[in-house]
């Protein structure tokens, strides 16, 4: 019986780890989904939310529940700017996003990650800090769950159900959906296609930096300058399983990757398991290059 | 152009190889200590160069060929005993091998789906490595090895006369053409009869192979080899860093991009050198933005005459 136990245990931890793992990457997701752009600097972003709800909890004495809509507020006017100082040169005037102008965005944005992880470590130093909230536990028969851990994967599920909504129900979001699929067309019907390209772009590192403040739940005295070197990869792996730009493809994709590490942790070391996390990558490319959704 | 007669680029690049060499043999050992490094990274700049400088596939992951060299090197070195040498050939050959494994799958990726497979091989590879027993705990061989500064410096060296030979014969040879065809665009290419799967393999595998011989190198000259260090994601970033500042796919692109990179960060204070990353960081940015074929490119435009003499 205590096999089983354990393996529930896992089952549980994975879940709730792949939900926040789901709302990290959905902003790469979004901006990847619609801009048809990968933000090197994914990682960076993610840090800069988490840095946000410490200094928040630190001054304002905020929980980083409270602080995400905050970070989420600020990640908008980032990603405005982000939009307008990497993507609108070599996206406007343009049907597709050509492999030269995407080298381009790639090679900009990883300047970018460089950039800020290096001016991170000189603002904030190297000395990893945390975030102390621990609002109790809740008692399933022996299960034990800690209470942050599972609001945090309940605002993640309903931040991803959000934007599914705001893209699926509004007119906006419509348009949002039309610059995916067709940026002519969308420019034929009345949209200025920059303006749609930003928004989605400033909804995405919304996204990004309320997931940063979400994830320090997780990594309790982790915050630091460098931590976007997991937690891109991480990004990368989860929206190339989801699928970029569908929305559900975030939380299948995080909930596999939390469930994949937490059980081959149960089983092999930790090393094994993100090995294992990294290169399902690999095999999905080859078999289900639009990811394991259909 | 002519293509039959070497032109100016190959001679200048050796004349400046061979004040490489003068400087070392003449200045001592201290001043081959700062070389050895800069030709570390003109070495790993050139190798990248194959992949990402001419057919365009951003290639986050090079380091891997890098790390593989240097453990070939370690093990031969410290558990047998070997040559380091043979170790630099060891490693080489297993960049190679490696290269052609690893890129008959993920070649078939393009664009940002290579970028990022490149990225999760690194990581799995690091994590792999930490549970080898057989690497040392935690990922770490030491050699303990009288060193004479000299032999790693002339095989660097050797290793670099070839890399700018080989690039620039790949710049104007068939190869070449059929390899700039794949960046441009890789279906048009292949509809005119490129086969873009067999280009694309031998600039992978040239790639892994240099990438292999510095590794080996690096850990010769620093005598050892470490998990952490050795997978770490900054020589990557640097080695695209000095393609991307140097000029993409060129022959002096490499070289010059070393030069930039390198040797501010060697004679800059201490107190600035934190800086460092973050110029590099800025300068990456303003080249990717503004002058996507880097310094070279800036000279080759503002002269007719450098124009037609740089490559």
């Amino acid at each position: 019986m205590v096999a089983v136990e354990l393996l529930v245990r896992d089952l549980a931890f994975g879940l709730m780890l792949g939900c926040v793992f789901s709302v990290v990457a959905h902003g790469l997701n979004i901006i990847w989904g619609v801009v048809k752009v990968v933000n090197i600097a994914h990682g960076e972003f993610i840090m800069l939310g988490a840095y946000g709800a410490y200094f928040l909890n630190l001054f304002a004495g905020m929980n980083p529940l409270e602080t995400a809509p905050v970070d989420a507020i600020i990640g908008l006017f980032v990603g405005y700017a982000f939009y307008y100082a990497f993507l609108h040169r070599e996206l406007h005037n343009k049907e597709m996003i050509t492999l030269q102008s995407e080298m381009v965005t790639l090679a900009a944005t990883f300047g970018l990650s460089l950039f800020i992880s290096n001016l991170a470590i000189i603002l904030f130093t190297g000395n990893p800090v945390g975030i102390i909230y621990n609002p109790g536990i809740l008692q399933f028969g022996y299960l034990t769950v800690p209470l942050a851990a599972l609001y945090v994967a309940i605002l993640s599920v309903l931040i991803i159900a959000g934007t599914w909504l705001f893209l699926e129900r509004t007119f906006i979001g419509s348009a949002i959906r039309a610059y995916a699929q067709d940026v002519t067309a969308t420019e034929l019907v009345g949209a200025d296609p920059a303006k749609v390209a930003s928004l989605a772009t400033a909804l995405g590192f919304a996204v990004t930096m309320a997931g940063g403040a979400l994830l320090t739940v997780w990594v309790p005295v982790g915050i630091n300058p460098l931590m976007g070197a997991l937690y891109a990869p991480i990004s990368f792996v989860i929206v190339v399983l989801g699928g970029p730009g569908k929305m559900w493809g975030s939380l299948v994709g995080g909930l596999t990757l939390g469930v994949v590490i937490d059980l081959v942790q149960a089983f092999a070391t930790a090393q094994i398991a993100y090995a294992a996390a990294f290169l399902i990558l690999i095999p999905v490319l080859v078999f289900r290059p639009k990811g394991i959704l259909k | 152009m002519n293509l039959q007669k070497p032109g100016l680029t190959l001679y200048g690049l050796f004349i400046v190889m061979a004040f490489l060499a003068a400087a070392a043999l003449l200045l001592g050992v201290a001043v081959s200590s700062i070389l050895v490094v800069l030709l570390i990274y003109a070495a790993l700049a050139y190798s990248i160069n194959f992949i990402t400088g001419m057919m365009g596939y951003v290639d986050f992951g090079h380091v891997l060929f890098m790390a593989i060299g240097s453990y070939a090197l370690a093990t031969l070195v410290s558990y047998y005993g070997a040559n380091p040498l043979l170790g630099v050939g060891a490693g080489a050959v297993l960049g190679l091998v490696f290269a052609f494994g690893i890129g008959l799958v993920i070649l078939r990726f393009r664009g940002v789906y290579f970028a990022i497979a490149t990225v999760v091989l690194v990581l799995a590879a690091y994590n792999i490595v930490l549970q080898l027993p057989q690497l040392g705990t935690g990922g770490e061989i030491i050699f303990n090895r009288p060193l004479q500064p000299l032999a790693p410096y002339f095989t660097i060296w050797t290793i670099v006369m070839i890399e700018i030979a080989l690039t620039y014969y790949v710049n104007r040879s068939r190869i070449g053409f059929g390899i700039r065809a794949i960046k441009s665009e890789e279906d048009a290419a292949s509809s005119v009869g490129v086969s873009p799967q067999r280009l694309k393999l031998i600039g992978y595998m040239l790639g892994g192979l240099f990438g292999g011989a510095a590794g080996a190198v690096y850990s010769w000259s620093t005598s050892g080899v470490t998990a952490g260090p050795a997978f770490d994601f900054t020589f990557s970033l640097l080695m695209l860093a000095m393609i991307i500042i140097g000029g993409v796919g060129s022959s002096i692109g490499p070289l010059l991009g070393a030069v930039v990179v390198y040797i501010p960060s060697y004679f800059l204070l201490t107190s600035v050198s934190q800086a460092q990353p973050l110029i590099i960081g800025l300068l990456v940015i303003i080249m990717a933005l503004f002058l996507p074929d880097g310094v070279v490119g800036l000279l080759r435009r503002s002269n007719d005459r450098l124009r037609l003499v740089l490559e």
